[in-house]
């Protein structure tokens, strides 16, 4: 329970409408798209960097921990407070400040969602590359905080690929501008060890992002496989085939997967399969036959039964609507999963899903998988009955024994999603205490009060018990 | 001069005997602007070199971290230089995997040693820097140095999925991984790569490669000062995918003269439109180019387009006749104003890669020292006007002694030396080469 004149500070801040501090209202705040829970103190809403500032000055000088906050889509439980405090929700900071079509960039506030932006931009041929599946939701704040990305990043890379410049609120409440409009300002790169920092180390209040424009043309073909090792076995080969330039996204889909999908949002893909390769190309309309035949070829070659090549963008969308209505499929399947997106070198693809697939028969869990293949990025969704604690203990089993196989070939634990709350003990499998220890000095740099969404991304060598939620 | 004669026993005992050079004769080769250091180390090892840099530390002795010593031009003039850790025997290829288009390198590896392995099964690591391919690797991380082929592939901070790095307090840290998508923790590669050494040395790198496409061409465009800007940036705004995109004066022109295909008049800027991939798409994209810049434009293929692109890139490095250089950016839209204004300043010349915003800026032959520097202060003026900055990347000790070669006031100069202090808590790193304080 927040200390009534600290509420009364901080309407005096945003304005008393903007405080949030109702059990109900802190309650919708108590979970993200993860299953971490923990419930804030308190929840402002800022609606301008000088606000922001003032509410973080106000928690550095009490101490109070911030946790800050997009659209709660978040899949390692980067938004819930692991130790109460204030909840700092960016919702309202949701304009574009700018579209300057002549330099390729924008400046945006860190509410505006994704897909509103790239709605926006399309007109002017441009467009902002990382494209997580929540993008309908999620908020360029959130995909800088956690460094997003999606299918097409195989391409065009991730996030922190496309972020020029950042107005930063610092948890001691200072604000300051990094990076530039223009590539390579002199000094360390503040921008790049910002973006995916997961709130720890401030907050962006505004984003210059690099944009660029879109392709002429999108082609979309689609392998139909009898095992699920094939279709991996297809995207190394597309990769390293000289097509001219990669695939804009390599995606697999098994067979649990596309069950869910077809059961919930029925688009077409045949429901009797083990795998399902979803290739896009995109680029220059003369190269991309070519490259769409080359890709059908190597996949028949790998034993496909079916092919099918998607010229129209309405046969595109109706594929990538597949893709995209993945979790919400899954969560209709069954509500409660657990999300592991584990990455490896996508060439040990094929090993890691032998490995999977021992693992689910094992713990007798169904898992639902769904692949950035190109990048080796492996969306494993495990589910299991809220109601049954037993099976929830296996799911989180067959999770931690994922983890650990990816960190065995050379992969990490986590390649879009963060490592959150949920990820924090899986961490010293891809790094040693020293490798952490470096990275935990650029925290105390910038936050050495530990107020700055506490309890995220590292190992805490000490837990403090004083305020403490529960996270489970 | 005890301490000092037993901090260099011990620096020998870690690298072992014959692997340190003390004497004034043999470390004379690794003087830098006058700076003669104490003793040269080449460690075998990160192990060795994180044990250096620790004993460094605890003896006061500042180090100066060098691979092959090709971008050593870079930077403020140096402070007094006690140890130069040379990278250059940690030169292996650790993992190399085709499949996987990434390959994990030790810091002294050459880049033609790298191209040349990657070669052999039609890959190419996508770095291009300004000078020789004799550059290490690893030096060319700390520098951040990029080149034409930027525009397709990105820079070095988006190639290099991993880093394993020497510090201070004698432990070697591991940074990001091998896999293009990580986000697990804080990204320190971001941070070491384009640190010019004074956070850590970086020892090994993991680099995202890409096929070498066999169909290149690069279609040159000439046209009146007034129409190149222009015509780059409508290349950049259209359907077409250059791989590269530049645009040169007709002074810069005049010093690749023998290495193009064609001569043009005296007056005419050229624009250089890199294409790679499929060989009718290449084709379409040349018709556009021709119609939408001049017909006169000249196309080179293959190993011609090889060599105009390895011109290009030699440029922006002081090999030539070469008094100052440099770096000018700017957003996209500005370029043609800072070509503009430097077009009228005799003996100075412009290559610039609008796309980044960048313009390397050369001045040919030393003229009025204090006309120059004038001129400099005038550009960085400008370039800031614009939200841009201006790099000093070489120049006379007396121009960079008077003309802050990083800028005059870099920003956010307390939380770097704040990270400086966090890895290297004696200072010894750097030799103040890089922001002040850093």
């Amino acid at each position: 329970m927040l200390d009534r004149r600290l509420a009364k500070s901080l309407a005096r801040i945003v304005g008393r409408r903007n405080v949030l501090t109702e059990p109900a209202d802190l309650l919708l705040y108590s979970y993200d798209s993860s299953t971490a829970r923990g419930q804030p103190d308190a929840v402002v809403l800022p609606a301008s960097t000088e606000e922001v500032s003032r509410v973080v000055r106000l928690c550095a000088r009490h101490r109070i921990p911030f946790v800050p906050r997009g659209a709660g889509t978040n899949l390692s439980g980067g938004s819930v407070p692991a130790r109460g405090g204030v909840v700092i929700a960016l919702s309202r900071m949701n304009r574009v400040l700018e579209v300057d079509v002549a330099n390729q960039l924008a400046v945006v506030q860190p509410g505006v969602i994704n897909l509103d932006l790239q709605q926006m931009l399309a007109p002017h041929g441009l467009q902002f590359c990382p494209d997580p599946a929540s993008q309908k939701v999620s908020t360029i704040g959130g995909n800088v905080a956690e460094n997003a990305g999606g299918p097409h990043c195989l391409k065009y890379g991730v996030t922190t690929n496309h972020v020029l410049a950042l107005t930063v609120v610092l948890p001691s409440g200072e604000v300051r501008a990094f990076g530039s409009r223009v590539a390579d300002p002199p000094g360390y790169d503040l921008v790049g060890l910002f973006v995916g920092s997961e709130g720890t180390l401030g907050i962006a209040t505004e984003i210059t992002l690099r944009l660029r424009p879109l392709p002429e043309s999108v082609q979309i073909v689609l392998a139909v496989f009898d095992a699920l090792e094939a279709a991996g076995q297809a995207v190394s080969r597309i990769i390293a085939a000289r097509l001219g330039e990669l695939p804009a996204a390599l995606e697999i889909m098994d067979r649990t997967m596309i069950q869910a999908v077809e059961t919930s949002f029925p688009s077409g893909l045949p429901t009797d399969v083990e795998a399902v390769l979803l290739i896009e190309l995109s680029g220059l309309k003369q190269a991309l036959d070519r490259q769409a035949e080359r890709c059908a070829a190597i996949c028949r070659e790998l034993g496909a039964q079916r092919v099918e090549i998607g010229r129209t963008p309405e046969e595109s969308e109706r594929l990538w609507s597949a893709r995209r209505s993945a979790g919400g499929a899954t969560a209709r399947l069954c509500p409660s999963f657990v999300v592991n997106d584990a990455t490896v070198p996508r060439t040990r693809i094929p090993e890691v899903l032998r490995r999977m697939q021992e693992i689910e028969r094992r713990h007798q869990v169904r898992i639902t998988k769904i692949f950035h293949a190109g990048d080796g990025n492996l969306h494993t969704n495990i589910l299991f009955h809220r109601d049954d604690p037993e099976e929830r203990r296996r799911a989180e089993a067959a999770s931690a024994e994922i983890f650990q196989v990816c960190a065995s070939v050379g992969g990490t634990i986590t390649g879009e999603h963060g490592v959150g709350s949920e990820k924090v003990e899986f961490m010293p499998l891809i790094y040693s205490a020293q490798d952490l220890e470096a990275q935990r000095r650029v925290q105390q740099v910038f936050d050495p009060g530990g107020i700055a969404n506490p309890g995220k991304v590292f190992p805490q060598p000490q837990l403090s018990s004083t305020g403490e939620a529960r996270v489970n | 001069m005890g301490a000092l004669s037993s901090a260099l026993r011990e620096l020998e005992a870690i690298v072992g005997e014959g692997n340190l050079l003390t004497g004034t004769e043999e470390v004379t080769a690794y003087r830098l602007e006058g700076q003669m250091p104490l003793a040269v180390a080449f460690p075998r090892s990160p192990q060795q070199v994180a044990a250096l840099l620790k004993a460094a530390s605890t003896a006061g002795l500042s180090v100066l971290i060098r691979g092959a010593g090709r971008h050593l031009h870079l930077g403020a003039p140096p402070g007094p230089i006690g140890l130069v850790v040379s990278l250059e025997r940690l030169d292996h290829i650790l993992e190399y995997d085709a499949d996987d288009l990434t390959i994990t390198v030790e810091a002294g590896v050459t880049l033609e040693a790298l191209q040349r392995v990657v070669g052999q099964k039609g890959q190419i690591a996508p770095l291009d820097p300004p000078g020789p391919h004799s550059a290490t690797i690893g030096g060319i991380a700390a520098t951040n140095l990029t080149g034409p082929l930027r525009l397709r592939h990105g820079s070095l901070r988006d190639l290099v999925l991993g880093l394993r790095v020497a510090l201070c307090d004698g432990s070697v840290v591991k940074t990001g991984g091998r896999t293009v998508k990580n986000v697990a923790g804080y990204d320190l590669t971001k941070l070491f790569v384009g640190s010019l050494g004074t956070l850590g040395a970086i020892c090994q790198l993991t680099l995202r490669l890409v096929p070498l496409l066999e169909a290149r061409a690069i279609i040159i465009a000439p046209l009146p000062a007034s129409q190149a800007a222009e015509g780059a940036s409508q290349i950049a705004g259209s359907w077409l995918e250059p791989a590269s995109l530049e645009i040169a004066d007709p002074r810069a022109v005049e010093r690749l003269r023998g290495s193009l295909p064609m001569t043009t008049a005296r007056d005419r800027w050229l624009v250089f439109t890199g294409l790679l991939g499929d060989p009718e798409a290449i084709a379409g994209q040349e018709r556009e180019i021709r119609s939408l810049l001049s017909d006169g434009c000249v196309r080179v293929d293959g190993e011609g387009a090889d060599r105009a692109w390895q011109e290009l890139r030699s440029l922006a490095y002081p090999s030539h006749p070469m008094a100052a250089l440099l770096r000018v950016c700017v957003p996209m839209a500005r370029v043609a104003e800072v070509m503009d204004l430097i077009s009228s300043w005799e003996g100075w010349w412009t290559l610039a890669r609008p796309t980044q915003g960048t313009i390397y800026v050369g001045l040919s032959q030393e003229g009025d020292m204090s006309q120059t520097k004038q001129r400099l202060v005038r550009l960085r003026k400008q370039a800031e006007e614009r939200g841009g900055f201006a790099i000093l990347e070489f120049g006379p000790p007396e121009l960079k002694r008077d003309f802050p070669v990083w800028g005059d006031q870099p920003a956010n100069l307390d939380l770097m030396t704040s990270l400086k202090h966090s890895y290297d808590p004696a200072g010894i790193l750097g030799c103040g080469r890089f922001l002040p304080g850093l």
